[in-house]
């Protein structure tokens, strides 16, 4: 498969600030790629540098075979972009946000009504064409930014915390429809800060903290590799440590002390369990290893500010 | 300079949003010189006699086209600019586009002359309804042609204040420090002839005072050759408005 975006040494700064810190990545075309991290990892800017509204400070940053540049309007037109904050022209109708949208790609003014006619039945709004921007809820706002992002049909689609804020029903919707696209052979970017989102739609990942990755790879290995399959959470006063580790030191589970919970990670949860009641122990939750697992022991449990 | 045809899109998604506002802004532009023309040209004018041998409406006229101009150009690079670039954030929706922040920026400098050119040219229906007319049908035309070069300058200016504004507080400054002083001191309602000397060279500075020379020689029809002069100072002053307008508003957009 060939190589859509490379980074070398990408930095970005801003003035003193060093948001981005020296990243290398390589994304492949079809591919979903995410970037988890916490708030001020330096995701959003250096997905910015990708689709070329962020001049990057220094490294090599090819997109498509082209150097990044705020100036390569080629790249930006086979890019869509589905912005974090729902920029959307509060003046106008649903359809005309569109029609507009479509003229600053150049696209012949039939073909752009053809297509948003698809993009609205793609993203079910066609009850709400003439609407304006007010009348639409936090959902239908974000899945016509999505329709927005497709008019130009993208080769590589940039979606920045695309659910930021939504409820259950609008973010099924908008994974499916992403999905969807990759389906088609488009390539996908994302930025989350939610690991379920990440494990739904990435096939692969990196995790970035303070403007550097910390861990690339495949979202269920990383899982596997990092943390194991389960994870045990025992709520017990912190002096009892010890001696529960001693306890349990047969099934050789990594563990953690973070607040009143202790975290024990392992293989083989069953026979922990086990060993647990036998224990006697009572305020304890088995459930599956996930990502955030490996996010949280990545990037550390306590509050990153 | 990054600039393509893509101004006139900006242009366009500006004239589509303005579906909505055609109404009251058309009513604002047809109130407002209603108000100029009969409390200064009427009001006033009954104590003024004669302005070289005309009523004194035909002095006020063409100094209130010109300044009509430069107050809607002027608002809508600063007020409509801002509420776009900061609450609607449509900048950056544009600038993900082929749509670079020069288009973005010189299209809406581009509507921004167009809504003074409304302002203006309804403001010249008004006169020519009470009577106040051009000298002739090439004096209208040059008129709208002036008011063109003015709206750029205008436009241009209130693009840097608005480059380094970090609220709509910050454009009082502008309004009421320049904009309006401006008003009084660019010969707009009263010829600047008493002036004293250090007031006459104040007013020089004034980008109004060199458009309202033009328009009244325009409108009149008496033309004289140092009007070649004033053209000249409107159109280098806009030219590096124009520029630095764009370049400071870039600055701000691209981060």
């Amino acid at each position: 498969m060939s190589i859509l975006v490379s980074a070398r040494n990408l930095v970005k700064k801003f003035g003193s600030l060093t948001a981005v810190d020296g990243i290398s990545f390589e994304i492949r075309e079809a591919e979903c790629f995410g970037f988890l991290g916490p708030n001020g990892a330096g995701k959003t800017t250096t997905v910015r540098m990708i689709h070329c509204v962020s001049p990057v400070t220094g490294g090599t940053l090819i997109v498509n075979g082209l150097p990044a540049h705020i100036n390569n309007r080629a790249l930006k037109k086979m890019t869509g972009v589905i912005p974090q904050e729902i920029a959307l022209d509060n003046d106008l109708t649903v359809y005309e946000n569109l029609i507009v949208f479509a003229h600053f790609f150049d696209i012949p003014k039939r073909e752009a009504k053809k297509r948003i006619a698809e993009l609205l039945k793609f993203v079910e709004l066609e009850a709400k064409r003439n609407s304006k921007i007010d009348a639409l809820s936090t959902g239908m706002k974000r899945r016509l930014l999505v329709a927005r992002a497709l008019l130009n049909n993208p080769k590589l689609i940039v979606a920045d915390e695309p659910t930021t804020g939504l409820d259950p029903q609008a973010r099924h919707l908008i994974w499916q429809r992403l999905r969807q696209l990759k389906s088609q052979g488009v390539t996908l970017i994302l930025t989350t800060q939610y690991m379920e989102e990440a494990q739904q739609l990435c096939d692969r990942i990196v995790i970035m903290h303070q403007g550097q990755i910390f861990k690339e790879g495949v979202p269920s290995k990383l899982v596997e590799e990092e943390i194991g399959r389960e994870v045990v959470e025992v709520r017990v006063p912190k002096e009892e440590d010890e001696k529960i580790i001693q306890q349990l030191s047969s099934f050789s589970c990594g563990h953690e002390r973070v607040g009143d919970t202790l975290y024990f990670y392992c293989r083989d949860g069953q026979g922990l369990m086990r060993r647990m009641i036998e224990l006697d122990l009572h305020n304890y939750l088995t459930r599956p290893a996930t990502l955030e697992d490996v996010f949280l022991k990545l990037t550390g449990r306590g509050l990153i500010e | 300079m990054n600039l393509s045809y893509r101004i006139y899109y900006v242009f366009l998604r500006n004239l589509v949003s303005y579906k909505r506002f055609v109404v009251p802004t058309f009513l604002v532009s047809l109130i407002e010189p209603l108000f100029y023309l009969i409390t200064f040209g009427i009001g006033m004018g009954a104590y003024m006699g004669q302005f070289g041998g005309k009523p004194y409406l035909y002095f006020l006229v063409p100094g209130v086209l010109v300044s009509s101009v430069m107050m809607s150009s002027t608002f809508e690079c600063l007020y409509g600019t801002f509420v776009k670039m900061i609450h609607e954030k449509l900048y950056d929706s544009l600038i993900a586009t082929p749509v670079s922040a020069e288009d973005a920026v010189a299209g809406d400098i581009a509507w921004a002359v167009f809504r003074g050119l409304v302002s203006g040219s309804l403001m010249m229906l008004v006169a020519i309804l009470m009577g106040i007319l051009p000298g002739s049908l090439l004096s209208s035309l040059l008129l709208l042609l002036l008011m063109i070069f003015v709206g750029i300058l205008f436009a241009s200016l209130a693009m840097i204040v608005t480059s380094v504004s970090p609220s709509f507080d910050f454009f009082n400054y502008y309004t009421e420090l320049i904009i309006t002083p401006m008003l009084f001191f660019s010969g707009v309602f009263f010829p600047l002839d008493r002036f004293p000397a250090w007031m006459k060279t104040l007013s020089n500075f004034m980008p109004l005072t060199h458009a309202v020379k033009i328009s009244r020689a325009v409108f009149s029809g008496e033309y004289e050759s140092g009007l070649i002069l004033n053209f000249l100072v409107i159109l280098v002053l806009e030219m590096i408005a124009f520029y630095i307008g764009i370049k400071m508003m870039k600055r701000r957009l691209i981060k």
